[in-house]
């Protein structure tokens, strides 16, 4: 395995985090199926107490595990330095078998987690705790994806070998590429940008007029169709090269890490929208769901569409 | 309205020392009561004002305050609660001695954010029933022990709750100073407040005004 200070601060923190979600998950299955709020038995005031306990772990480990993705992300693009052929993280995910489903086991992970957290906020502040088997129960299989991801990150690391040559962002993200990446740039970009754009809309109407349903299938067209748009079209802008799609190299120096930036609105304004998508619409938090929601994708919307326009500006062409 | 029902209270000490502090009581205290609960120490009466308070949680049973399972809230909203509804008045006082009458007496508004006009006029209004308006500036630690009783009192009362909890209220008072607090008690009394006191001073058990005086032994009634 290769030991960088970074693979190693994420190995010894997921040895910390497996010993506390396996004592949440005991506590978490006896209060799954023992929970009565309303009896005054001895049991069920233990398990209030319990529940605090396990609550409390669960909700400082995930949200450590949201923050950490980014981290890990920069591990990744640290460690495209000792692979030959690595330009950016990019290089690292292709150099093993694990690193696209454990990227993509990460993302999923990353709404879980902060599905889990809203739950937990919502319950805690109701006295009667009317989520708590709910969110027991949610954990219970969040757990198994945990370990998932886990046993993925170290296979992953551990499968790196930094004598094979690995391919460049350049080669992977390329329309010449034979790889199923390749197939985002059968998408004519007109298209795509009014696609882009006209999800933007329809997010933006249907919360408007509070139209749960197309507001979660929209949020989450919006979400393939900006990853699949920045690859395709906003990149080439931030890196002001026409055939440069790399999603990863924008993460470094040299773009003043603006992809944590780009990454972090869209994750968090398609995360609200999912949840408020969820939320009944009695709940007197919806409101403030949808405007988290709208007002992070709105930013993401106008963070990627200023790159063409300011290169328009400078250079009066498209590229 | 206050209600015990089938309360057990267990301390676990560790594995082989458990505690039974209350043993499968049930009590029952009405609006505007005075009530005594009298026994030795370590008899449980400490334990009754600790469950009315919301300051623990009891082993088994429930505790009903205004029809509110006041045994089952979280921590959060328990805490809630007694800011709202109960004012603790201490054997020792609990006040913070470097701090003035004034500070110690408004400490239990701060959660609640209040604005200084607000503040100023609970604080004139405790101040005043309790005859400490002089001693207002003055450094807590300076007072002596009955006037520092009675700013624990008005501690207790400026956030104007519905029940008071007393727990041997005059342990550290001689019997003069002892007789001016039960005329507080009086006081509040008729101001219709639920008043409970934890004690084994006699002085209690034949007051014209305690509606209850309940004994306590090894965690049950008598």
């Amino acid at each position: 395995m290769l030991l960088s200070p970074e693979v190693l601060t994420l190995q010894i923190l997921n040895i910390i985090f497996l010993v506390f979600v396996t004592v949440s998950l005991f506590l978490s299955i006896r209060i799954f199926f023992k929970w009565d709020i309303n009896a005054t038995t001895k049991e069920q005031y233990k398990l209030e107490k319990q529940s605090f306990l396990a609550a409390t772990i669960i909700k400082y480990i995930l949200a450590i595990k949201l923050p950490l993705f980014l981290f890990f992300i920069f591990t990744l693009d640290k460690l495209s330095i000792s692979l030959t052929g690595a330009m950016c993280a990019a290089g690292v995910v292709d150099a093993t078998q694990f690193g696209t489903y454990l990227f993509i086991l990460k993302i999923i992970n990353i709404y879980l987690f902060g599905f889990w957290l809203i739950i937990h906020n919502i319950d805690i502040k109701n006295e009667k705790l009317p989520y708590t088997k709910i969110k027991f129960g949610f954990f219970i299989f969040i757990f198994f994806i945990f370990i998932t991801e886990v046993i993925v990150e170290y296979l992953m690391f551990d499968a790196i070998n930094i004598d094979q040559m690995v391919s460049c962002c350049g080669t992977l993200y390329s329309s010449s590429a034979t790889s199923l990446i390749s197939n985002i740039f059968i998408l004519d970009t007109k298209i795509l940008l009014v696609l882009f754009y006209g999800l933007f809309m329809s997010l933006f109407i249907s919360y408007k007029f509070k139209l749960q349903y197309i507001f979660s299938i929209s949020n989450f067209l919006f979400l393939i169709i900006s990853i699949v748009s920045l690859i395709s079209f906003f990149g080439t802008y931030i890196y002001e090269l026409p055939t440069h799609h790399c999603p990863f190299c924008f993460l470094q120096k040299e773009y003043y890490y603006v992809g944590y930036f780009i990454y972090t609105l869209l994750f968090i304004g398609t995360f609200f929208g999912f949840v408020a998508s969820g939320t009944n619409p009695t709940d007197k938090n919806i409101e403030k769901y949808y405007k988290i929601s709208i007002i992070f994708s709105f930013l993401y919307l106008v963070l990627v569409s200023a790159y063409p326009i300011i290169f328009y500006i400078k250079n009066g062409v498209w590229l | 309205m206050i209600e015990l029902k089938n309360i057990t209270k267990i301390y676990d000490l560790n594995i082989n020392n458990k505690v039974t502090a209350l043993n499968d009581i049930n009590l029952k205290f009405n609006e505007g009561e005075l009530i005594v609960l009298k026994g030795s120490s370590g008899s449980g009466k400490s334990t009754i004002l600790s469950l009315v308070a919301a300051l623990s949680k009891p082993t088994m049973g429930e505790v009903i305050v205004d029809n509110k399972r006041i045994s089952k809230l979280p921590d959060n909203f328990a805490s809630l609660y007694r800011r709202e509804n109960i004012g603790f008045i201490f054997q020792k006082y609990n006040l913070i001695p470097t701090l003035s009458v004034k500070e110690n007496i408004l400490l239990p508004l701060v959660p609640n954010n209040p604005n200084e006009d607000e503040c100023n006029s609970k604080l004139n209004i405790v101040l005043e029933q309790f005859n400490i308006s002089n001693k207002k500036d003055t450094i807590v630690k300076n007072l002596s022990g009955g006037e520092q009783q009675r700013v624990a009192i008005s501690r207790a009362l400026i956030n104007n709750p519905k029940i008071i909890i007393a727990d041997e209220p005059t342990a550290n008072l001689d019997e003069k100073l002892s007789l001016d607090f039960i005329d507080m008690l009086r006081q509040l009394k008729s101001q219709n407040k639920t008043i409970v006191v934890a004690t084994h001073d006699p002085l209690f058990f034949n007051l014209d005004f305690v509606d209850k005086v309940i004994e306590i032994k090894n965690g049950n009634i008598i």
